[in-house]
């Protein structure tokens, strides 16, 4: 009985353990409300990155975006510098790539 | 010489002992300047940021748009007896009988009599509340009502005419950031007919009304149907969002319950966002509010739903001896499961509460008119969804398809003042039972854009029989094209001034030409008193409106968006 408790507690620490790891070793998904300071559009047109000041912080985060709906969106100059955008992002060898960009919801 | 020479050595030697000190001080000196620079440029940045974050451009967006508009209008009626007319003939026809009568030293008693039967009928008649009410006073007044035929006003179908009409309309937008996360927005607009002020021009002049959203500017219409040169509140609201971190929003106010998509396309607007209800639904400029959420889903990006409410009318104090109606609410569910541009769909559920017979209006055909009567609910249910192609041939392709129903829920009520009509049932005088009628809408159509700026559209609308729709604020000069039972064609082109935008990146100017041809399939549109009458089958019934048969309206418009 005390072996299978022992395999058992050994198996939830490898297995706990290699979930850190995992975790540890994919990208870290962060979520953002911040006003756009700056855009800069690629010059392929294929992506663009956009300086965010983080209202809680105040703090700068450069996120890059590569999907076409925000792309379309940064050249028709309906998401522009000043607008507050709510976030999503990936961050993965030091950089911040967006999954969800879009502008603060209400009216 | 050798004093000389002991000299000049005294000297470079006190001189070079010196010199270390000399730059030393110097040293010290730069230093405590460009500390005293650093200093400086810290307190300037402050400063700058100081008035960067006071200046108004960092708080308030002001925005805008005038627009010229042109309407050729011509339509044709059938013939109908004028109700109105009838009663203001009867009284006129009587008063003059009597005062000839004593004039000619003739017997005016019978006069008198008809003049105060009269009198007695008009008064009783509104106190008419209910169906069963409705049916034993007319019982009880069939010689009124056959004396009330006599004076008949009939009117011969025509065909009514207003070669140029001329509206100018201006709008201001502000967008205030107030604090964190709450912002103020409202509408400024003033929309007049040239050489006008009030809404005479719209409506039949002088005649029967052809319908119900144009007998004059109530509420819901102001800013949206041609009035006077005043600059109205069309929309003013103040939301605050990211309530607990969470993509959930409130707002509250004059909302922005007008213009809503796929309107936008052929008004070449921006799309609505999170605000606006579906075109074909509503278009009528409430006060209410919103409670939305937006989640975060990759897999459904711009996802959002929301609760509206509205107030259409406010009644006052209940519980008192003269004052007996309801308030007219709106209670409304959004769910927009997508929201991008290659797909936007809305599923909308509405219900309107306690519907009011006539909202409040001054100096119509009618007089003074007021809700008198809550007639019963009306549930509605939309479906709809539009899309923007790129790079469709040279251009881009946007089309939309949208599908609606209506459900009333008439109460025992009838409507005294449009002479015993309930909702969706009954003709003038000539009350029917309280029964539920389900009414259904279609609107599709596409716009093409061009890389000219060049914008070509083509609209249609189709309205069953009892069809009713809660949009009278639409943009259209004869009735809203979406409350129409019937079809409704429309075919437009859109220029774009290929301008630098200066006042805005979305700053535009452009022009519109286009031309609606509604046919009318049955009367009523847009309105939800009295049963709807197949069109051919009108021919002299007492009616409070006009009946239209068709219509046509060729407009050009030249608008600018600053």
């Amino acid at each position: 009985m005390k072996r299978f408790f022992s395999v058992v507690i050994m198996l939830a620490v490898l297995t706990v353990s290699s979930l850190t790891l995992v975790a540890s070793a994919s990208a870290e998904d962060v979520k953002m409300v911040g006003t756009i300071s700056e855009i800069k559009i690629a010059d392929d047109g294929k992506s663009a990155t956009a300086i965010l000041k983080d209202t809680k912080s105040g703090e700068s985060v450069t996120i890059v975006v590569t999907d076409d709906l925000t792309l379309d969106k940064f050249k028709d100059k309906r998401i522009v510098e000043g607008d507050e955008i709510r976030c999503k992002f990936e961050k993965q060898d030091g950089k911040n790539s967006s999954k969800i960009f879009k502008k603060t919801a209400g009216c | 010489m050798k004093k000389r020479v002991l000299k000049l050595a005294t000297v470079m030697l006190v001189g070079g002992m010196a010199l270390p000190a000399i730059s030393r001080a110097s040293d010290d000196e730069l230093e405590k300047k460009i500390d005293k620079l650093v200093k400086e440029v810290e307190e300037l940045k402050r400063s700058v940021k100081k008035v960067e974050d006071k200046s108004i451009g960092k708080w308030l967006t002001i925005g805008g748009d005038y627009r010229f508009r042109y309407d050729y209008l011509r339509g044709q009626t059938r013939p109908f007896t004028d109700a109105a007319a009838t009663f203001a003939n009867a009284q006129n026809k009587l008063q003059q009988g009597y005062f000839n009568a004593i004039a000619t030293g003739a017997d005016p008693t019978p006069w008198a009599q008809g003049i105060s039967g009269m009198t007695a009928f008009s008064q009783q008649m509104a106190g008419v509340k209910t169906y069963s009410q409705a049916k034993t006073f007319l019982a009880a007044n069939q010689q009124m009502l056959a004396g009330l035929g006599n004076y008949a006003v009939q009117v011969p179908a025509y065909k009514p005419e207003n070669s140029s009409l001329y509206t100018n309309r201006f709008g201001i937008d502000l967008h205030a950031k107030a604090t964190e996360n709450i912002t103020v927005t409202a509408r400024l607009v003033m929309y007049k007919v040239f050489g006008s002020q009030d809404s005479a021009a719209i409506d039949a002049t002088g005649n029967a009304p052809y319908f119900a959203d144009r007998v004059g500017v109530f509420d819901g219409t102001l800013g949206h149907v041609p009035s006077n040169s005043y600059l109205d509140v069309d929309r003013a609201y103040a939301t605050w969002s990211n309530i607990a971190d969470q993509p959930i929003w409130f707002s509250v106010g004059r909302r922005p319950s007008t213009n809503g998509a796929p309107s936008n396309l052929k008004l070449n607007n921006e799309r609505p966002g999170n605000g606006g209800t579906p075109s074909l639904l509503v278009d009528y400029a409430f006060d209410g509010m919103t409670l939305g959420y937006a989640p975060d889903i990759e897999a459904l990006p711009g996802a959002y739903a929301k609760i509206c409410y509205g107030r259409g009318f406010d009644s006052g104090f209940r519980d008192t001896p003269a004052n007996s109606i309801a308030d007219t609410d709106m209670l409304g569910i959004a769910v927009i499961p997508v929201d991008t541009d290659p797909l936007r769909v809305w599923l909308q559920w509405n219900r309107g509460f306690n519907i009011f017979d006539f909202p409040t209006m001054s100096n119509t055909y009618f007089g003074n008119t007021m809700p008198k009567a809550n007639l019963g609910d009306i549930d509605w249910y939309g479906a709809g969804a539009m899309s923007t192609l790129k790079h469709v041939g040279p251009g881009n392709l946007n089309m939309f398809a949208d599908f609606g129903l209506s459900v009333t829920h008439p109460n025992d009520n009838v409507s005294s003042q449009a002479g015993f009509q309930g909702l969706m049932t009954g003709a003038f005088l000539n009350p029917e039972a309280p029964t539920s009628k389900t009414g259904w809408a279609v609107a599709a159509g596409l716009r093409y854009d061009l890389p000219s700026k060049t914008k070509l559209g083509f609209e249609y609308n189709h309205g069953s029989k009892n069809w009713i729709t809660f949009a009278p604020a639409a943009d259209d000069m004869w009735t809203s094209k979406v409350g129409t039972r019937g079809n409704v064609y429309e075919g437009y082109v859109i220029q774009e001034l290929n301008l630098k935008p200066v006042s805005s990146y979305l700053s535009k100017a452009f022009f519109r030409v286009g031309y609606q041809y509604y046919d009318f399939e049955y009367t009523g549109s847009n309105n939800w008193v009295g049963a709807p009458v197949k069109m051919s089958d009108v021919n002299g019934q007492m009616m409070l409106l006009a009946p239209l048969k068709k219509a046509h309206d060729v407009y050009a418009t030249f608008e600018v968006k600053f």
